[in-house]
């Protein structure tokens, strides 16, 4: 049984986590005396592929990896005609801050496994893969036992239910490379190579894994489809706001009482997640900013936790909801230190195939160390300035170079005075703050 | 050092896991060759290359992309500390410092004179809401401490045989 740290168990917006915290719901049989399987069931006995893809579009569910794209959409994309066609399940989780797929995978593996043969019987694929990062090692071994547990109550396999669509689940495991969350270098890894991100187009849904039409989906979202599947894409569209429909699990972690992983309605502010689940601030501290979506989405400071959690707020507030990770930190830490931490991972993390992430990132490292080590000046602030827009503007194949170019923006943005005091007078209030306080 | 046979046949029924022609192998089978020694040499990577029919250089090339891939001795007991932000927001950086001075090192480059341990910083490991965290022997260890970290290095060396100690006349 996973440890679990967060909220689970019934509750009037538990849609994914109402089940856990039961014993066995990581076994065939726990998962299925609470309904597991009847969703894929029903969509294979009972509905057409394109029934199937109705039923997701009507519950407005849109994709849990970061970039919110509508689900039915991208399946929609993949074309009807004939031919080996591959679902893959992105459970490369890696983006700072974010563990909830993770989280969903000790508890409910089954529950993937599920989601993973809907979505092939929708696309027309007989074969699913779960790309898991290297480093998930019991969360490996708890797929393996679900997937081989399914096939042989039948349930997955060549005749699943009786029925003449056969559907298959495979595993592989990734080493180490944050750029496999993005699904052409992840693609890339899966075959055997260096994990470059593809240019596009030809987009995956036209030629993705090993050449053949290819729809990449998030753990979460997966799971998702499982429950909307059992219980109705109309119930799901219940939760959430117009165009953020449903719940999401947010992980929240760093200067909090009671960091875990929630699940609650988009739409609700982060204050009531924040300081509400995860307790708020430790003793004789302040809150002073969060990344609300993985270290990825721009930082936003402490007056904004009003701001609510659905994706279109959130872009309005200048940040973005992408993973559902969120990372707080309180009044005890230096903003600078910790931008020039998250420069230090994407610059580690830039696979070096396009210039500006390649160079840009390794850029601002130095820049930041200078800044950080008292040699800085106003010049280094400026070239911060010109790194971040240079790393921005779509100007590479993926994101992850406009992502370390928020960074620094949104920190320099909203704590200007912080890199002033350390670039211009070698300073930092707030470790000396926190020293004094201590 | 080069393949023991048992590798050499699990290496060569990989292939038809994957389609046709693809050379999607590689890195399962670079986890097997990376068994034997806990990292990678080139002899290894060549022989990889060789039973997969693949070109070295190109093994060499995938195996140096990813991290979990290593091109030198490694402890027995690998320490994966992260330090990204939510970690680091909690002590972690210290945390690996206390790490490093504990077996002897002072470097994450370096293995413990004894053989038994090595550190390395990774970035984030999926566990926030348990930092600072780290990975060691395949398992996650959470809500890590300079007293937690002291006790699994000490049950490690309890765990080896004892040796005998050196006469001297």
């Amino acid at each position: 049984m996973a440890e679990l740290r967060g909220d689970f168990g019934p509750g009037p917006d538990r849609v994914l986590t109402e089940h856990f915290g039961k014993d066995g719901l990581d076994t065939l049989a726990g998962y299925q005396k609470v309904g597991g399987y009847e969703g894929w069931k029903k969509a294979l006995t009972t509905m057409t592929p394109s029934e199937v893809i109705d039923e997701v579009r009507t519950s407005g569910l849109r994709g849990r990896g970061g970039a919110g794209f509508p689900t039915a959409t991208k399946w929609s994309f993949i074309p009807k005609e004939p031919g080996t066609k591959y679902i893959v399940c992105n459970a490369d989780e890696s983006e700072p801050g974010t563990s909830k797929d993770r989280y969903l995978l000790e508890n409910s593996p089954h529950a993937l496994v599920e989601g993973i043969a809907i979505a092939c019987y929708a696309i027309g694929a007989h074969q699913g893969w779960i790309y898991i990062r290297g480093e998930y090692d019991l969360q490996y071994q708890m797929l393996q036992r679900a997937i081989d547990e399914a096939r042989k109550a039948k349930l997955i396999g060549p005749s699943p239910f009786g029925s003449k669509y056969a559907v298959d689940i495979q595993l592989y495991r990734g080493h180490g490379a944050y750029i496999c969350g993005e699904e052409t270098a992840l693609l890339e890894s899966l075959e055997g190579k260096r994990a470059q991100p593809r240019s596009r187009p030809p987009f995956p849904a036209i030629k993705g894994a090993w050449g053949r039409p290819t729809a990449l989906n998030n753990v979460e979202t997966l799971i998702t489809v499982s429950w909307i599947l059992a219980h109705g894409g109309a119930a799901y569209a219940k939760f959430g706001t117009e165009k953020s429909k449903g719940t999401r699990l947010f992980s929240v972690s760093g200067n909090v009482q009671r960091p875990g992983v929630y699940e609650m309605e988009f739409g609700r502010p982060f204050r009531e997640l924040i300081e509400g689940k995860a307790g708020g601030a430790l003793p004789g501290r302040k809150l002073k900013a969060f990344w609300p979506g993985g270290s990825s989405a721009p930082v936003l400071p402490a007056d904004m936790l009003d701001t609510p959690t659905d994706l279109e707020s959130l872009a309005a507030a200048g940040s973005m909801g992408g993973s559902g990770g969120v990372i707080v930190m309180d009044d005890s830490h230096c903003m600078v230190k910790a931008a020039a931490r998250l420069l230090q991972f994407y610059a580690h993390e830039s696979c070096g195939k396009c210039t500006p992430c390649r160079v840009g990132g390794n850029w601002a490292v130095r820049t930041y160390a200078r800044i950080l080590s008292g040699q800085g000046s106003d010049v280094d602030l400026g070239l911060l300035d010109r790194v971040q827009a240079g790393l921005q503007g779509g100007r590479c194949l993926c994101g992850l170079g406009d992502a370390a170019g928020w960074v620094i923006e949104s920190s320099m943005n909203r704590f200007r005075q912080e890199y002033e005091e350390h670039a211009l007078h070698n300073n930092c209030s707030v470790e000396q703050g926190a020293l004094a306080h201590a | 050092m080069s393949l023991s046979p048992h590798a050499v046949e699990e290496i060569k029924e990989l292939p038809t896991r994957f389609p046709a022609q693809s050379r999607s192998a590689v890195m399962p089978a670079l986890d097997i060759a990376q068994e034997e020694l806990g990292y990678l040499t080139p002899e290894l990577i060549k022989e990889v290359a060789g039973l997969l029919d693949l070109d070295s250089g190109y093994v060499e090339g995938v195996a140096t992309f990813y991290s979990l891939f290593h091109h030198k001795p490694v402890g027995k007991h690998r320490f994966y500390m992260c330090t990204n932000l939510s970690c680091s927001l909690r002590g972690a950086e210290d945390l690996v410092k206390h790490a490093l001075d504990q077996v002897d090192v002072s470097t994450t480059d370096e293995v413990s004179p004894d053989g038994l341990f090595s550190v390395e910083e990774v970035e984030c490991l999926g566990a926030c809401e348990f930092a600072p965290m780290m990975r060691l022997d395949h398992k996650f260890e959470y809500d890590l401490t300079t007293e937690k970290l002291d006790a699994l290095i000490a049950a490690r060396r309890d765990s080896q045989p004892k040796k005998k100690k050196a006469s001297h006349g």
